[in-house]
């Protein structure tokens, strides 16, 4: 197995994803077709230059931190499940 | 009332002076809805008995004496667009019950101004695209030629006349291209200008807030009203102080259009002779044309392509079942979590998360998201560049007619179908899809893009074109 390969395999087991033996083998074509696409992107001299990394360049961006007042029963309300004072997840220990 | 036929200022003007009531025009609107959307697929849900509620308010509130500039103007909401009354998919079938606890911010803007959601609109799987192919509810079909997609629903209802204004959501250029496919206006403001509370966004670096109407005029009158500082996005920032407008004169000699000479290498040869017309066009009507160098299309396409998918590896984490999503049927956590997020995302999304954490990997990130991140910072420098010589830029929105509903076509080719749209996506700055042209009786549209702030100078070049045309 390729570096390739094997990093496509690994990233579907990080993000727990679900994928059929035939859905996994197109992923595997698909991803030689997307890297050898970027090649041109990979040509370009970008010389020692930074990247980009904000698409925006607001500063000071935070709110006046000043208390307010919320609402539980709005909360409670906008969650999926609740009852008797908790909110009610999927059971997810073993 | 034909909706295509008049103006958001002349429709709120009737409402306001009684000739017609918001909850006559929406009845109206509703009934005509059935209608106009057979066999088209715009919408995910109809607001049937909340939109004449909304319109009875509305009505409430003029005879109390408000002056609202939207008074019953009908409006569609992209359905990754929260909006807290109807429920809000995503682009995702496990989704299709969920309803927001809030209403994003530019919708509940327009809501305040009178206008009334008539429903929300088709998009791809998880809003990622610009065809609505991947939508796990079937494709939405082009008003103008029934085999081919739309490329947005909201797009579709505009230029069906369903409704008067679409709010949509724009990454790597769904809402442009759709406005180009539907011979309709849609405007992808400046960074920061409209707040995307309330967005669902796969990838928040390029996602942005919009509108398509019918006409730049009907954009012009609702621009104002969405625009602004909103203190739940933090982008907003820099309209904190109020937003200084980058305006040229209105007068066609005083406006230079830079016309990016590098696209014909892109173009079909029809598809050229139309961008050829609408240069020659301008400058008929007196503007100047420049012809300028855009260098970078095709990297900066790939570059937004490589960001994109690791911001959607990201985005998409939360879609685990236990966050959000349904929770899927398996006999231990670990399955219960690939099944889930398995069943959340579509096929698209999938490999846009999947090939985005490869991105991100060890040894990929130097090579692909690093030098995406330079090719993003040079495109942004490119299009400034551009600029300091050229009040305008105009380019092509798509580089084909929009793809056939039916018949396979490669995730590539769809993603290269941004060619145009991702680089100016890329460099923050606004851009204008009007109608250039027709191609075998089916539209074709370009962009203008212009310097940060300058949403105005481009509608009003816009207008001035539709007007001339």
């Amino acid at each position: 197995m390729d570096d390739r390969s094997a990093g496509l395999d690994k990233a579907i087991e990080a993000i727990k994803i679900g994928v059929s033996d035939p859905e996994r083998n197109q992923l595997h074509i698909e991803l030689d077709q997307f890297l050898d696409w970027l090649e041109p992107m990979l040509g370009v001299d970008t010389g020692d230059q930074e990247g980009l990394l904000f698409s925006h360049d607001a500063v000071n961006v935070l709110r006046e931190d000043s208390p307010r007042q919320s609402d539980p029963a709005e909360i409670q309300e906008a969650a999926p499940s609740f009852a008797g004072g908790f909110y009610l997840v999927p059971k997810i220990m073993e | 009332m034909e909706l295509r036929k008049t103006t958001v200022h002349r429709v709120a003007e009737a409402v306001l002076q009684g000739e017609i009531t918001a909850h006559q025009l929406i009845d109206i609107t509703l009934k005509n809805c059935g209608v106009l959307n057979e066999g088209l697929n715009i919408f995910t849900a109809v607001a049937g008995v909340d939109a004449s509620e909304q319109a009875r308010a509305v009505d409430q509130k003029i005879k109390q004496g408000k002056k609202l500039p939207l008074a019953g103007i009908p409006v569609v909401v992209k359905d990754d667009l929260c909006y807290g009354v109807l429920p809000t998919s995503l682009g995702s079938s496990a989704f299709s019950e969920f309803i927001s606890p809030v209403t994003a911010t530019a919708v509940e803007r327009l809501m305040d101004a009178g206008a009334v959601v008539i429903g929300k609109t088709n998009l791809d799987d998880m809003g990622q695209g610009s065809t609505t192919l991947s939508s796990p509810r079937g494709a939405t079909a082009n008003p103008w030629q029934a085999e081919r997609t739309a490329g947005s629903a909201g797009a579709a209802a505009v230029a069906t006349g369903i409704c008067m204004l679409a709010v949509e959501s724009d990454s790597g250029g769904a809402l442009r291209q759709g406005a180009s496919h539907c011979g309709v206006a849609g405007l992808r403001p400046t960074t920061g200008r409209v707040s995307r509370y309330g967005l669902n966004a796969h990838c928040s670096s390029f996602a942005r807030v919009g509108v398509t109407a019918f006409s730049c005029e009907n954009i012009s009158g609702v621009l104002d009203i969405i625009s602004g500082f909103d203190e739940r996005d933090a982008a907003t920032a820099v309209c904190r102080d109020g937003i200084q407008e980058n305006i040229k004169a209105p007068g066609s000699e005083d406006i230079t259009i830079g016309y990016p000479v590098t696209v014909f290498d892109f173009l079909e040869p029809e598809l050229r002779e139309v961008f050829e017309q609408a240069r020659d066009e301008f400058a008929g009507h007196g503007y100047k044309i420049k012809e300028i160098e855009l260098g970078l299309l095709r990297e900066g396409l790939q570059a937004y392509y490589v960001i994109a998918l690791a911001e959607a590896s990201s985005s998409h984490a939360r879609f685990d079942g236990i966050r959000f999503g349904k929770t899927g049927a398996a006999d231990n956590l670990h399955n219960m979590y690939f099944q889930s997020r398995a069943e959340i995302l579509g096929q698209e999304a999938r490999r846009r998360s999947i090939f985005g954490t490869f991105l991100l990997g060890k040894g990929n990130y130097g090579r692909y998201y690093r030098q995406a991140s330079k090719i993003w910072q040079m495109v942004r420098w490119e299009f400034e560049g551009a600029l300091k010589d050229c009040d305008l830029l105009m380019l092509p929105t798509s580089k084909n007619l929009p793809r056939p509903l039916q018949g396979q076509s490669s995730f590539l080719d769809q993603w290269s179908d941004d060619l145009f749209c991702a680089p100016v996506s890329l460099s923050g700055l606004p851009a204008l899809t009007i109608p250039a042209g027709q191609i075998e009786q089916h539209p074709v549209g370009m962009q203008l893009v212009g310097p940060p702030f300058s949403e105005k100078t481009l509608l009003n070049v816009g207008s001035a074109s539709e007007h001339k045309n």
